[in-house]
């Protein structure tokens, strides 16, 4: 574990010496995120003109999950789009042998080694966000309803990684689809908005079969105080079952490869 | 100097190309109509069973799907591949030929436009098909006008986007630039929501300015919401205007860009 | 020849602003608060005149400015100061009819189209440059043959060889049989028989159809299979112009034999400096530096008195005979 940290950590100060050579890629990041956030709040107040809820949500709780939806985009902006979303190009290219003989857990490897730092204010802004908006709802959060939002965010973000992996280890058997990650990307939209909002296929879709539903919805749920505290355990249980899930796909994949390069 | 004959292996080499990377076209497809499907999904959820400013589930319907197979037919990628073209050292050897690289930028978008749209328009017929509510009655005479326009803002798109990625002569954050620009286009060009639901404020300015000719407008003339002989003639007027602004831009964009590639190299 | 040259630059310059970096998070921050600039001058007076049918090879270490002068002549760049003529024309006002002339092969970036065979980049071509049919069959059928490509064709370009792809790239532009190829270190990272087979075909094409071939390249044996005359540029001046056997006798006086030494590790040093100045000692590698004319002696000598296993003997880097070159004052001179 230290074995890994530790390339890790070389690989990271390589990382952030790179990224500060450009000049304005932290001012850059910042702005997007801005405008990104700026643009999904205009959307929101869009929609809002005509109607005061969207299922049964008010404006200002949508924007407390919307906040939830931007703390996870910058987790995946960060860590999994530069890490573990290359791997389709390394698969095509053979690169991955390179990082297979490290004497290190490819899995743990490959999802971690290449950060881009800038996002982590995507994290930061998102937050943020969702601060304000729960303000704004004039709803003070409970100790416990924090606690539940913690674990619900933990747990959404795991959801997330564990999403990413599935997808990513399909890339071993599709070699020529280069794009794999856009698929995340399209299905990911869907989380912008409560699950109630959607009708009721739709809902059944994304609570227990693509489980878009406990990335924002149920983490935004615990903090408005919409969820009972005691749920974000499920959300706990349901993180581990996608890891334990997501990491037998990748093992499977994994194997496949090892089998038929060479 | 056979024209004709250019093109056609121009779009020939781009059709084959892409049938080549078909997988990863019919991902960026999914991903092009994520966008129109959701916000029909809330404006459905919003309209119930009665009207938002006019329009009425039915009616959602049926603009959604037009920005669907509209947005296919009009949306211009050459932002991206001139961006990396200059970066990449790619341009050098389309430089040294005797064929304007944008030529080559057309034949790709009419080959890729000519797929993708092809897959909108069968899914919207079975879909059509399966709910009332998506039917169009197309006359020939409103198809025959949505055609034009469409051809119109196809025409203005690519030059927005090829003078986008022009910018990447100057900087390196051409593509931050293009995604403004789809960031604002997401509201003014109608992505969203049909114009009529804006604030009438952005309503005017995305008819003044060159974003209703964009999408909005064919949409619109595809689903028989522009009134009276006048509304459609200002539409086109407008397209017009704004297809020769970007035209212009476009031609000073590459000679000033060019002039300074020649003295920074690629 | 008294004739104009097809090829003509006169104290041709060109200058870079540079964006200045220090190694280390440090100097990254530094850039990132204060950027710096400088100029680099890639191309410092450089005068020649090149005349119909003839190969000539401009040589240098990296960064010399070779490619900088190439992408000059091909109208890519233009001068900052100093004029070019290329086939009657100034190559960065050129338009399509100059480009119609020449042919411009980018070692490191190519134009055929990735994902298909090569042959749909030829008819690709074919179009762009409105060659009839006849003239496109008789000329495709010529350079296959002539390069040796004949079982390649159906394969998409990025399952070829390197070497392959170098031959496709050649064929795809030269179809319309310009008078003017302008080739960016065509032989980089090939093997040793690719690299042969390119050589041979530029000589033969240019036997047959009497064009001018300039070519850049930091190998020594490219310059030597191919050219007849030699362009030395280093650091963007133009050391010497002219005969490559006379440059070769004046400067590259010495030869390096690289030896791989067998058995225990017995032979020393200074058993090694008997035979010529030891260059390099590192069990069981070492190099040798002798005289040009005493190399095939020498290591006749070498490999009777002590246990080699390996043995070559190459120039001295490319860097080395610049080196020299500067050293001893050439600059600019004529053949």
């Amino acid at each position: 574990m230290r074995q890994v940290l530790r390339l890790l950590a070389a690989f990271w100060r390589i990382n952030v010496a790179e990224e500060l050579q450009y000049r304005a890629n932290f001012v850059a990041s910042v702005l997007g995120t801005l405008f990104y956030m700026a643009t999904a709040l205009l959307t929101l107040a869009l929609f809002f003109r005509h109607t005061s809820q969207l299922g049964g949500w008010d404006y200002w709780e949508i924007v407390v999950l919307l906040g939830v939806f931007n703390t996870l985009t910058g987790v995946i902006e960060a860590v999994l789009r530069p890490g573990i979303g290359s791997l389709v190009g390394e698969v095509r290219s053979g690169e991955l042998d390179l990082v297979l003989v490290k004497p290190v857990d490819p899995q743990g490897f490959v999802s971690f080694r290449r950060l881009d730092i800038w996002r982590f204010t995507d994290i930061v802004l998102g937050l943020a966000l969702a601060g304000y908006a729960l303000h704004r709802t004039g709803r003070a959060p409970s100790w416990d309803q924090l606690v539940a939002f913690g674990l619900a965010l933990a747990a959404a973000a795991v959801v997330v990684y564990a999403i990413w992996v599935l997808l990513m280890s399909l890339a071993f058997w599709f070699v020529s689809v280069e794009n794999i990650a856009v698929l995340f990307d399209a299905l990911f939209e869907g989380a912008r908005y409560p699950v109630s909002a959607y009708p009721g296929a739709l809902r059944f879709l994304f609570v227990y079969l693509i489980p878009i539903a406990w990335t924002t919805t149920v983490p935004a749920s615990a903090l408005t105080g919409r969820l009972r505290p005691a749920l974000a355990l499920v959300a706990a249980l349901v993180a581990a079952l996608m890891f334990l899930l997501a990491r037998l796909a990748w093992r499977v994949a994994l194997r496949r490869y090892a089998g038929a390069s060479g | 100097m056979s024209w004709a004959r250019r093109y056609s292996a121009l779009i020939r080499t781009a059709w084959l190309v892409d049938l080549q990377y078909r997988a990863s076209i019919v991902l960026w497809l999914l991903w092009g109509v994520t966008e129109p499907a959701i916000a029909l999904g809330i404006w459905w959820a919003i309209a119930g069973s009665g009207t938002v400013g006019g329009y009425a589930r039915a009616d959602f319907a049926r603009y959604f799907f037009g920005v669907m197979l509209i947005n296919q037919l009009t949306i211009a990628w050459d932002s991206w591949y001139l961006d990396r073209w200059i970066r990449e050292g790619e341009l050098n050897f389309r430089l040294a030929r005797p064929l304007h690289p944008a030529h080559e930028a057309v034949a790709d978008n009419i080959a890729y436009k000519a797929r993708t749209a092809s897959v909108i328009l069968i899914v919207w017929l079975v879909a059509a098909v399966l709910w009332p509510v998506v039917r169009l009655p197309a006359t020939p005479g409103r198809l025959a006008l949505t055609a034009v326009a469409v051809v119109l803002a196809a025409g203005m798109r690519f030059f927005i986007s090829f003078t986008t990625g022009l910018l990447a002569f100057w900087t390196t954050r051409a593509t931050a630039i293009m995604e403004l620009h789809a960031g604002v286009s997401l509201f003014l060009a109608g992505r969203i929501a049909p114009l009529a639901l804006l604030p009438p404020a952005m309503a005017s300015v995305a008819g003044v300015l060159w974003f209703r000719s964009m999408l909005a407008f064919p949409v619109d003339l595809l689903t028989g919401s522009v009134h009276g002989v006048d509304a459609v003639l200002r539409g086109f007027g407008t397209q017009l205007v704004w297809l020769a602004f970007w035209a212009a831009a476009c031609r000073v964009a590459w000679t000033r860009g060019l002039r300074r590639y020649g003295a920074v190299g690629g | 020849m008294a004739e104009t040259p097809l090829v003509a630059a006169e104290r041709l310059s060109k200058t870079f602003q540079v964006k200045v970096r220090d190694p280390g998070i440090g100097g990254a921050v530094r850039a990132l608060l204060r950027p710096r600039y400088r100029q680099v001058h890639a191309v410092r007076d450089v005068t020649f005149r090149i005349g119909p049918g003839e190969i000539v090879a401009f040589l240098g270490p990296n960064g010399a400015g070779k490619t900088t002068t190439l992408k000059m002549l091909a109208g890519l760049l233009y001068p900052t100061s100093g004029r070019v003529h290329v086939a009657g024309f100034d190559p960065w006002n050129g338009g399509p009819a100059f480009k119609r002339r020449i042919a411009l092969v980018l070692g490191n970036r190519q134009q055929l189209v990735w994902d298909l065979p090569p042959e749909e980049t030829y008819q690709l071509n074919r179009a762009i440059y409105d060659l009839t049919d006849a003239d496109y069959r008789s000329r495709l059928e010529e350079l296959v043959i002539l390069l040796g490509l004949g079982e390649v064709r159906d394969k998409p370009v990025r399952q070829l060889s390197l070497g392959e792809r170098m031959k496709c790239e050649l064929v795809a532009s030269l179809l319309h049989q310009p008078p003017l190829l302008f080739l960016d270190e065509p032989t980089l990272g090939l093997d040793v028989t690719a690299q042969e087979a390119i050589r041979r075909f530029l000589i033969e094409y240019r036997d047959r159809h009497g064009a001018t071939v300039l070519l850049t390249s930091h190998y020594m044996q490219d310059v030597t299979a191919l050219a007849s005359r030699v362009l030395m540029i280093n650091q963007g001046r133009l050391l010497y112009d002219g005969a490559l056997d006379v440059l070769v006798a004046r400067i590259a006086r010495v030869k390096r034999i690289e030896l791989v030494l067998g058995g225990a590790d017995g032979v020393t040093k200074d058993a090694l400096a008997a035979f010529g100045e030891v260059k390099s000692f590192h069990f069981p590698n070492a190099v040798l530096e002798v005289r040009r004319e005493d190399a095939p002696a020498t290591s006749a000598r070498l490999l009777a008195a002590l246990p080699i296993a390996d043995l070559s003997i190459e120039d001295p880097p490319i860097e080395e005979v610049i080196r020299q070159a500067f050293a001893q004052g050439f600059e600019g001179a004529d053949a």
